[in-house]
């Protein structure tokens, strides 16, 4: 069975239809891409598996756990969101991070606060810590980073953010990692720096979604594609093939912008 | 030298009530702006409408019906006698009024930090007090002190108003002197104020170059 299993997942904004019965699954350690224009969707998609917006339509499931089904308010519960959310990881388009905390206290943040809620907490509070700090180092080391773990984010530019930005989603070890267009604010030197991070990411079998703009990158480095268009799934399939023979009209039309 | 020594201690109320309207009116007037942000139309309406009417009237008129109001509404007076009650009437619709204005800067502070930083929040499992009090809460105060510096030195100049319900504070005591025709302790208190005030600068100096560490 799928790691994550999206079907029929449906957003309104007022009147107009932003997602419409979107499915996708995903195995684990598996990368999809998910690319298409401006306003097709995507980003929506992205914020309704966080649970930053909740779909109208539709069923998600997690490992077998069902995480929402808009038709069963058991599964609506604003206070379980929380513990839900922690399944998937976002990494924003404009990284989001804490401007007041060094690039360190960003990673381990999450961590520290969540383990206030382990039984052991009082007791072990000093390994506990320890230990985030010992995982947070080595996540900023695995992002070329070490040398910046005491920088505050304004000191850092925008691919150093970004990158502690990973780290911070990583630090919480998500089932599903999610970039939303992670290179659309950083100029095209500083998105090779990020570009390579997530190659090496998905070369260690990490299971990502990748809202991207990069179609070279998606075509390398994602397994699968999925184009969208206008609030519905257009195209699916192997990534080479998506890019390089799309069978949809719309999916060519759409590509032909890149082929430069 | 008496006069002096009379002037420093009536300065003594202002500076009392400059510090007792601070204590209540800070932590108040964060409430009021969350009551002004709620999602439940009704309570912010309420909310709305009362910063309305403390900020639309005269602070002066406010302290008067706060000590007067209620006995002339036959409820019988709430404050004890003598210059105790006084004072804690003053207090009072100092803290209410002042928690109105706070209330704005305060919801203006919170409404300028990016949606971004909520959501990053929210992503990495924390619960909405996490995101308030070690999210938001910093980049909101960093933002806030200047606003907050104007409002806080207002404050120490508007302690006056006091004098209205017969609190003795120090343009009070300087303007008996002047009715005995004795002019100069009533401008000299401009130097207690400018003193008072030029602290306060330094204070908030101080505050906003510790908060520079990040943008």
């Amino acid at each position: 069975m799928a790691l994550l299993e999206a079907t029929g997942i449906g957003k309104n904004f007022g009147s107009t239809k932003v997602l419409q019965n979107i499915s996708l699954s995903l195995e684990k350690g598996e990368a999809l891409a998910i690319i298409g224009s401006s306003g097709s969707g995507k980003t929506t998609l992205l914020r309704c598996l966080n649970f930053l917006e909740t779909p109208d339509t539709g069923r998600i499931v997690v490992d077998g756990e069902t995480l929402w089904d808009a038709d069963d308010p058991a599964t609506h519960k604003e206070r379980e969101k929380r513990k839900k959310r922690l399944h998937f990881g976002l990494v924003f388009q404009n990284f989001n991070l804490f401007p007041q905390y060094t690039a360190l206290q960003n990673v381990m943040l999450a961590g520290q606060l969540l383990a206030r809620e382990r039984p052991d907490f009082r007791t072990n509070r000093k390994q506990i810590y320890e230990g985030l700090e010992i995982q947070a180092r080595r996540l900023l080391e695995q992002m070329g980073l070490s040398d910046r773990a005491n920088h505050y984010p304004h000191q850092l530019s925008g691919g150093q953010q970004q990158r502690v930005a990973i780290a911070r989603a990583l630090a919480l070890e998500p089932d599903i990692l999610c970039f939303d267009e992670p290179t659309s604010a950083l100029d095209p030197e500083l998105t090779g720096e990020v570009l390579r991070v997530l190659r090496e990411l998905a070369a260690k079998k990490t299971t990502m979604i990748i809202v991207t703009h990069e179609m070279a990158f998606a075509r390398d480095v994602a397994d699968r594609i999925l184009f969208m268009d206008g609030g519905v799934v257009v195209e699916e399939g192997p990534a080479h093939q998506v890019i390089d023979h799309p069978r949809e009209e719309r999916t060519r039309r759409f590509l032909a912008h890149y082929s430069a | 030298m008496v006069i002096w020594s009379r002037l420093t201690e009536s300065f003594w109320l202002n500076t009392q009530l400059f510090a007792l309207t601070l204590l209540f009116a800070l932590p108040l007037g964060l409430v009021v702006a969350f009551g002004s942000m709620s999602r439940f139309t009704p309570l912010r309406a309420v909310v709305r409408t009362f910063v309305w009417v403390i900020r639309g009237t005269p602070l002066m008129l406010q302290i008067i019906v706060i000590y007067l109001g209620p006995g002339l509404m036959g409820w019988g007076t709430p404050w004890p006698a003598g210059s105790f009650g006084r004072l804690w009437a003053a207090v009072v619709a100092f803290v209410i009024n002042y928690a109105c204005y706070f209330s704005e800067i305060y919801r203006g502070g919170i409404e300028s930090v990016p949606r971004g930083q909520t959501e990053a929040g929210q992503v990495l499992g924390m619960t909405r007090a996490q995101i308030f009090f070690r999210v938001t809460l910093l980049q909101v105060v960093k933002r806030i002190l200047p606003p907050m510096g104007n409002e806080v030195i207002t404050l120490v100049k508007d302690t006056s108003l006091a004098n209205v319900i017969s609190n003795k504070e120090i343009i009070m005591m300087a303007k008996e002197y002047s009715a005995k025709g004795l002019i100069w302790p009533l401008f000299s208190t401009a130097i207690f104020f400018l003193v008072f005030v030029g602290v306060l600068t330094l204070l908030f100096g101080a505050l906003e170059k510790k908060l520079d560490y990040f943008k």
